[in-house]
């Protein structure tokens, strides 16, 4: 399947590939992961990837509107991590510990 | 090889590369040194593709901002012993990265499939002649609003995780 053409040649193709690889290391981190910061920290990766391909298809497709909307995910990204870090300060606060092992039953 | 092809193999080189060491590495802060360098290649990856303001704002937001954030509350832990730093179960465990794996497959060979993407298409075209000026200029008019309400959102964010920071976590605890 690799040809000298796949290797050579960069196309939209290529990036959207990188895109699907960097978000299913990121669904695997959180799947497999049990420290919620390192959770947290893979859902940053995947929202990346997706950033990757809406920037690739504004190139390829001469639209401007792709980055916009890779602003507006950069945006509510960082708001994510905010909140998801603060939560995290409460919880170690309560539990001394971010593992979600410890706190899997959603006791008060 | 010509350069073009050279800079984006080793581009995704590095993004896989340090995406790989985040779910790998034991130690969180190595976790989010792996994490800033992913993001510093997503950065490059974004020049390559002709938007250089947003590989700006990837590197100041990002590889800035967030992953200062991340360092900080990950000191702010005691975390040496990280203990059981994986999901137990070699079964689960298998199933998982299978099903990662599984993604990323169902979705490259999509890719690859479609005939419409596999024609290696010409490179972007005449390109837009200032690309930060037409980004600035649709923003400010056509998405005017959803940008105000970004505003708007972050403010309720930034009180939200003052005081959910402050609290002492719980809903029935002693206050």
């Amino acid at each position: 399947m690799v040809s000298a053409d796949f290797v050579m040649k960069i196309g939209l193709n290529h990036y959207l590939i990188l895109s699907a690889i960097l978000f299913s290391l990121g669904m695997v981190g959180v799947l497999l992961r049990r420290n919620a910061i390192v959770m947290l920290m893979s859902i940053e990766l995947m929202l990346n990837a997706v950033n990757i391909s809406f920037v690739s298809f504004g190139r390829y497709n001469n639209n401007i509107d792709g980055q916009i909307m890779v602003f507006f995910v950069m945006t509510i990204a960082a708001a994510e991590a905010a909140v998801g870090l603060a939560l995290a300060v409460s919880i170690f606060k309560r539990f001394k510990e971010v593992n979600v092992r410890y706190f899997e039953h959603l006791k008060g | 090889m010509t350069a073009d092809a050279f800079l984006f193999w080793f581009l995704a080189l590095v993004t896989i590369g340090g995406g790989s060491l985040v779910i790998l590495m034991r130690n969180p802060i190595y976790s989010a040194l792996a994490l800033v360098f992913t993001m510093c290649g997503v950065s490059a990856l974004f020049v390559t593709l002709g938007a250089y303001f947003v590989a700006g704002v990837q590197l100041i937001v990002y590889a800035g901002a967030v992953m200062v954030l991340f360092v900080m509350v990950l000191m702010l832990f005691d975390l040496k012993h990280e203990i059981e730093a994986f999901a137990k179960g070699q079964i689960s465990g298998a199933i998982k990265i299978l099903s990662g794996g599984l993604l990323a497959g169902i979705v490259g060979g999509a890719i690859l499939a479609s005939t419409k993407l596999s024609s290696p298409t010409d490179a972007a075209g005449a390109a837009v002649v200032d690309p930060s000026k037409a980004l600035g200029y649709k923003l400010f008019t056509q998405h005017i609003f959803a940008f105000e309400a970004l505003g708007v959102l972050l403010l309720v964010i930034a009180v939200g995780a003052v005081a959910l920071a402050r609290s002492k976590g719980g809903t029935h605890g002693q206050r």
